[in-house]
């Protein structure tokens, strides 16, 4: 069957599915801002794919979800025409000396899925991973299973994507959903990925993240660097050309204000403490973003007649939204 | 006039003798449920990171939702200044005089600033505050908190965070010796129900914990554990141990046993 689709909010969710959908059905997307979204969660956030990592704070389902994703994004970019890098060479997770407890109780709680675990390293073996972090620390955790994605090419190379393929993208538009309908015009199915934009409609609240991109050509890290902390955890996740992204800060605030002394120092503080390279990087840009979620910070996805929605994903939008929109996908199907 | 076995906190009477922290736990639902399953009368809240009232409005909501006595907190402050205006903020936002006072001097273990309390103590109870302030262990310096008008003090256990438990049990006696008629509660450092439970053995309060709820496996069954433990050390406060002695002393006389049996 060929249907006439409306997506609705263009960040990470809502590309995905209009990438997928718009190969067989007619696709236009409504989006509130303009075509940067800049109010997108996904467009801030550091792209990490980390199941393992994030299995101890989430459920193992979800976790499992994370890896099926992993599996679906290479055949996503593939399918794009400009490059976008992805990566999967595994996550190193380090610690200070004096912070060794919060590394073993990270270890304690990664839950193994599908026969995926962490592999504990000692301060040889962290310098073969990654040669620049040599005497630098003891010990360590290598994620094999871990990857991430270039977000910024990705929503670049995805809205050329859908521009090729003529779907229509209306920006500065904020529409109403109601009885199937958007602003009174019929869709066979409306695909509703607003994230916080559907806060009046869904019990979500937003929760606040800063994160930070730097230039640092004195810096060769080759995979993401997590590094535990017990105030300050952040991970360093190196992107093409020597740019690092750092983040990211977790405030229960709806403020998306720009980025507070107090968040810049601990995450630079905190990368400066893991490489000192760092200190003579650049400062690209640092951003704060709200991450849609809901109570029991677990995605969802529901419909009411024809609309379906995607919503909640939290802190895992990389890590979920691919096997999301898969099961989106086949609800229309 | 007291009928029941409750804890005292300037003049409000509290059955639960557990205080529960609002930070840290997977997702605002287990958060709910943890404080619900610990019992707590009284939950402790941050304003410090929500930038403004209004930004942190969908969290506070969750823990108004509790229907429980909120006790907001100065965490992450390290000045005087700093707390007095969060203090007030607390006060507009929560519609309470009640504010655990935290003032931290050393950014790496968060110990507490002993100096910088007592001049922020001062002040704020001069403002009609009822100030329960987060101190280390030291005699002096919960005399002289003492002295200044608190009615409620909280010695910590350990630093926050740690789950060490109590690490200098004879201070934390000696404060209960010396100010037997304060509000006495052991805040911060406690790891497992046990530390809660000896705290409470000795005759101490209450105690306020966060992170070994939160920071546990399963948060809601470790909350329910703390919640028994609170119990069994206040029972056992009130049933007086039995001496500790040197030698031991069979629970079965053997006074008129056969010779033969005996070595």
């Amino acid at each position: 069957m060929f249907y006439n689709i409306a997506v609705v909010g263009f960040g990470l969710a809502g590309r995905l599915a209009a990438l997928e959908l718009s190969k067989l059905h007619h696709v236009t997307v409504f989006e509130a801002d303009d075509e940067q979204t800049p109010n997108s969660a996904g467009k801030v956030a550091a792209a990490m794919l980390a199941p393992l990592a994030e299995s101890v704070l989430c459920e193992a389902d979800l976790a499992l979800m994370g890896l099926d994703s992993m599996k679906r994004w290479p055949g996503i970019i593939a399918e794009l025409e400009s490059e976008v890098f992805f990566q999967q060479q595994g996550t190193l997770v380090v610690a200070h000396q004096q912070d060794k407890g919060d590394l073993q109780s990270f270890t304690q709680r990664i839950k193994p899925i599908a026969g995926h675990s962490a592999q504990a390293l000692n301060a040889q073996q962290i310098a073969q991973l990654e040669p620049e972090l040599a005497n630098r620390f003891n010990q360590g955790l290598f994620l094999p299973c871990e990857g991430q994605i270039d977000n910024q090419a990705f929503y670049k190379a995805s809205f050329t994507m859908l521009n090729k393929r003529k779907v229509k993208c209306v920006f500065n538009q904020r529409v109403t959903i109601k009885n199937g309908e958007i602003n009174n015009r019929p869709f066979d199915y409306i695909i509703d990925c607003r994230g916080l934009g559907a806060k009046s409609d869904k019990p979500l609240r937003g929760v606040r993240g800063e994160v930070a991109r730097l230039y640092a050509p004195e810096v060769n890290l080759t995979r993401p660097v997590r590094l535990m902390h017990p105030r300050y955890p952040i991970y360093i996740a190196p992107k093409p050309n020597h740019e690092y992204v750092i983040g990211a800060t977790e405030i229960e605030s709806q403020d998306s204000g720009a980025a507070t002394v107090r968040s810049t120092l601990e995450l630079l503080s905190a990368a400066y403490t893991v490489h000192s390279g760092f200190a003579e990087a650049r400062l690209l840009n640092i951003q704060a973003g709200l991450r849609p979620a809901f109570s029991d910070n677990r995605p969802e996805v529901s419909q009411v007649g024809n609309v379906i929605s995607i919503n909640g994903l939290y802190r895992h939008g990389y890590m979920l939204a691919p096997a999301l929109v898969a099961q989106v996908v086949s609800r229309i199907e | 006039m007291q009928t029941k076995d409750c804890l005292t906190i300037y003049g409000e009477q509290i059955k639960s003798r557990l205080l529960i922290g609002s930070a840290l736990y997977p997702s605002p639902d287990i958060m709910t449920q943890s404080i619900v399953a610990s019992g707590a009368e009284i939950v402790t809240v941050s304003l410090r990171r929500q930038q403004s009232a209004a930004a942190g409005d969908d969290f506070w909501q969750l823990i108004k939702n509790t229907g429980l006595k909120i006790l907001p907190n100065t965490a992450g402050c390290h000045s005087v200044k700093e707390a007095i205006t969060l203090a007030k903020m607390c006060r507009e936002v929560f519609a309470t005089d009640w504010i655990k006072l935290e003032l931290i001097g050393d950014d790496y273990n968060l110990q507490p600033d002993p100096f910088a309390l007592l001049e922020a103590t001062k002040i704020l109870i001069n403002d009609g505050f009822k100030v329960l302030p987060y101190c280390t262990d030291d005699l002096v310096l919960c005399q002289r908190l003492n002295e200044l008008g608190c009615e409620v003090l909280m010695p910590w256990g350990a630093p926050i965070g740690t789950g060490k438990g109590l690490l200098n049990s004879y201070n934390l006696k000696t404060i209960r010796e010396r100010l037997p008629d304060t509000t006495l509660i052991v805040d911060a450092g406690l790891g497992l129900p046990s530390h809660a439970c000896q705290a409470l053995e000795m005759g101490y309060d209450a105690v306020l914990l966060n992170s070994a709820i939160a920071g546990a496996g399963c948060p809601i069954t470790m909350s329910r554990a703390f919640k028994g433990a609170v119990e069994a050390g206040r029972f056992a406060y009130q049933a007086k141990a039995m001496p500790e002695k040197d030698v031991a002393a069979p629970s079965t006389p053997t006074m008129g046993m056969p010779f033969w049996h005996q070595q």
